[in-house]
């Protein structure tokens, strides 16, 4: 609401993040892959593809048994599962049940098992299952949550918008303790959707670079402890300071070409954080090198951060693990943590000659030693949904 | 922070257009119809040749809304209208067709480009798989750039949804709110009879839309045990319409002149959420 006068955030802390993601089962991997480099992209194996256009995604090729009897059929359900396993492994969860919340986004569900449930010989747990909410009820039995259990689908910027409405919860003492994040699995609905958009790219993703073609997805889960500033004992990975979301209203499948419900997004998650965007010192961004994406956010940052934006380090991080949808900005804004707390920018992948569109401080070849203390993070999605999320992390 | 009023709430449900058109009670109503549909809205323009049955309910409901309010479509257009859109499981059409579509596609094996009919069918409808897709329909057709919510879960996410509104003008981050609640049912009839001890019937496909604004009450979030009163009287008359209860209990204690306090409550899944006007 531009010229209103508006409140600063209360910050909140994240304490904790853990993922699963196809650079590897930890939050360790993610991060040591992110930083070496490594190519999560494979041959997708776990459904037919043969008939797709593009068959390379991030597969998680491995996805450790979950410690519990039963396995979830529901692929989608055991991703989150098994980020909450790697969650609860750096940190313990010490609030009264009726205090813990969970905050989940979204692109697809278990939609995997709606295929199955459609199928004649489908069985009624099928059914149930493909309800977009069901993965976010198992976390919360995971959790023993008793609090407000919230699901949201603001497809690829969800796991953006769910950190955001996280927040509000834990600033409305709705809870003392959210576990917020996102996830997706692929399927062959997804990949088949996106392959019939002609979005994926036969070539390797390459954001902001000038041969930039198309994106390739991934499957992931990543989560993060939340509590409300001073609750929490001991060290924390950092702050959300700041959240906003945007709507286009111009068109289903693409974003504005002008980039202003991401403009808008930006301007008021900054002013959300009570800051100015001379604070900004790094910005994660969507990237996922399509041609209209990648031009349009490098419009929107110019235009948001001003002349300083050509000194800010700017980085994507979807090469590697390709377009991981709910996952992807949980995924980006613990990246935006763990950057400040190593005092290293991860690369961005596939970036070798930039676009002159997307005239930006990248980071590209290596990391970049920089302690970044302020992130801005960016998301765009389906429905012309934007998010944007600003961050504060913390030195070692 | 301010406080917040209920301006008007739209409804259309499968008994028909607004609150005049419920049944004293839906059960008995139904006479054991497991649903009670809504036709597809008959809106004009090219631009909906393609958009969902769920998608332009949606815009149906907002044009409810104004029309009842006698506002006219610029007075929410722009930025500083929020725009919150509940449901447990309108998207689950879209989805069902999008994997009916591909099922007779090139066999499994088979290396064949595919740049054939159906592919193109494929471009065309995988978009309004996204629950967005309805969302954002909403927000192009009345032009709707400011905060936007989209949440998952039947009548839970509807209080939610009321809740982040609330919280939105609250905040100041918007001057008014819209939330929007859709249900379809009757393509998915098949799977809700596989999954009949989730859901209650008759399963009442609906639409509902409520603006809220500034006001002078200050609203409460909780997780009750025990439904309220007007969630039982929403089931009653109205029938099982999932994210759509909640609003339509909120139509039904304006229609009876208890608008405030008020409280409204909502269960999905086992889980209650409410939220009180006080």
């Amino acid at each position: 609401m531009p010229g209103a006068t508006r409140l600063r955030a209360e910050p909140v802390t994240l304490v904790a993040a853990g993922a699963v993601t196809p650079l590897g089962a930890d939050l360790d991997a993610f991060w040591s892959g992110l930083v070496t480099g490594s190519d999560g992209i494979s041959a997708i194996e776990r459904f037919p593809v043969a008939d797709l256009r593009v068959r390379r995604a991030g597969e998680i090729k491995k996805l450790r048994p979950l410690p519990s009897v039963r396995q979830p059929a529901c692929r989608a359900t055991h991703l989150l599962l098994a980020a909450a396993e790697d969650l609860l492994a750096r940190a313990a969860i010490t609030a009264e049940p009726a205090r813990i919340a969970v905050v989940v986004g979204t692109a697809l569900g278990g939609v995997e098992q709606l295929e199955r449930a459609l199928a004649p010989e489908g069985r009624p747990r099928h059914a149930a299952a493909a309800f977009y909410d069901t993965p976010t009820h198992a976390l919360a039995r995971r959790v023993d949550a008793r609090g407000p259990v919230v699901t949201v689908s603001t497809a690829c910027a969800a796991g953006a918008t769910a950190l955001g409405a996280a927040a509000d919860l834990l600033r409305a003492d709705l809870a003392d303790v959210v576990v917020a994040g996102g996830y997706d699995a692929l399927c062959r609905f997804v990949l088949r959707g996106f392959d019939a958009l002609r979005s994926l790219t036969r070539d390797r993703v390459r954001p902001f670079d000038r041969r930039r073609n198309g994106l390739l997805l991934g499957e992931a889960a990543a989560l993060v402890l939340m509590t409300r500033d001073g609750w929490s004992e001991g060290p924390t990975l950092g702050r959300l300071l700041g959240h906003a979301s945007a709507s286009d209203a111009a068109h289903i499948a693409a974003p504005d070409q002008n980039g202003r419900g991401l403009e808008l997004a930006v301007r008021s998650a900054i002013d959300e954080a009570g800051l100015i965007p001379d604070d900004v010192d790094f910005v994660s961004a969507h990237g996922t090198g399509t041609p209209l994406n990648d031009r349009i956010e490098a419009d929107v940052l110019k235009r948001t951060l001003g002349p300083r934006v050509q000194t800010i380090p700017v980085n994507s991080i979807k090469a590697g693990l390709g377009h991981t949808m709910g996952a992807g900005a949980t995924l980006e804004a613990i990246m935006c943590l763990l950057a400040a707390r190593e005092g290293v920018v991860p690369h961005t992948l596939g970036l070798e000659e930039p676009d002159p569109a997307c005239d930006l401080d990248h980071v590209m070849g290596s990391p970049r030693a920089v302690h970044p203390r302020i992130s801005l993070s960016t998301s765009l999605g389906f429905g012309g949904c934007n998010a944007a999320l600003v961050l504060e992390g913390i030195e070692a | 922070m301010v406080g917040t009023a209920v301006e008007r709430v739209a409804v259309l449900t499968g008994w028909g257009d607004g609150l005049g058109a419920l049944p004293e009670n839906a059960a008995r109503a139904a006479a054991g119809r497991p649903v009670i549909p809504i036709p597809r809205p008959d809106l004009g323009g090219d631009r909906f040749r393609r958009a969902t049955r769920e998608c332009l309910l949606g815009i149906a409901a907002v044009d409810a809304l104004l029309r009842d309010g006698g506002m006219s479509r610029e007075a929410i257009r722009g930025t500083s209208t929020a725009l919150i859109y509940a449901t447990g499981g309108a998207y689950g059409a879209s989805n069902a067709a999008f994997i009916a579509g591909s099922s007779s596609r090139v066999a499994v094996g088979d290396t064949r480009e595919t740049r054939h009919g159906s592919s193109w069918a494929g471009a065309l409808n995988f978009p309004y798989t996204a629950p967005s897709a309805m969302a954002g329909e909403v927000a192009i057709e009345f032009g709707l750039t400011g905060q936007y919510g989209i949440l998952i879960g039947g009548a839970v996410a509807a209080i939610d949804a009321l809740w982040q509104a609330t919280r939105l003008l609250a905040g100041g981050r918007c001057a008014r709110a819209l939330v929007l609640a859709v249900e379809t049912f009757e393509e998915c009839e098949p799977l809700y009879a596989r999954g009949r001890w989730l859901v209650r019937r008759p399963l009442v496909e609906a639409a509902a839309c409520a603006l809220l604004v500034p006001g002078a009450r200050s609203a409460r979030y909780d997780v009750p045990r025990e439904p309220a009163a007007l969630e039982t009287l929403a089931r009653v008359r109205a029938g099982e319409t999932f994210a759509c209860a909640p609003l339509i209990a909120l139509a039904l204690a304006r229609n009876g002149g208890t608008m405030e306090p008020i409280s409204v409550t909502g269960e999905w899944r086992g889980r209650r959420a409410g939220l009180h006007w006080e």
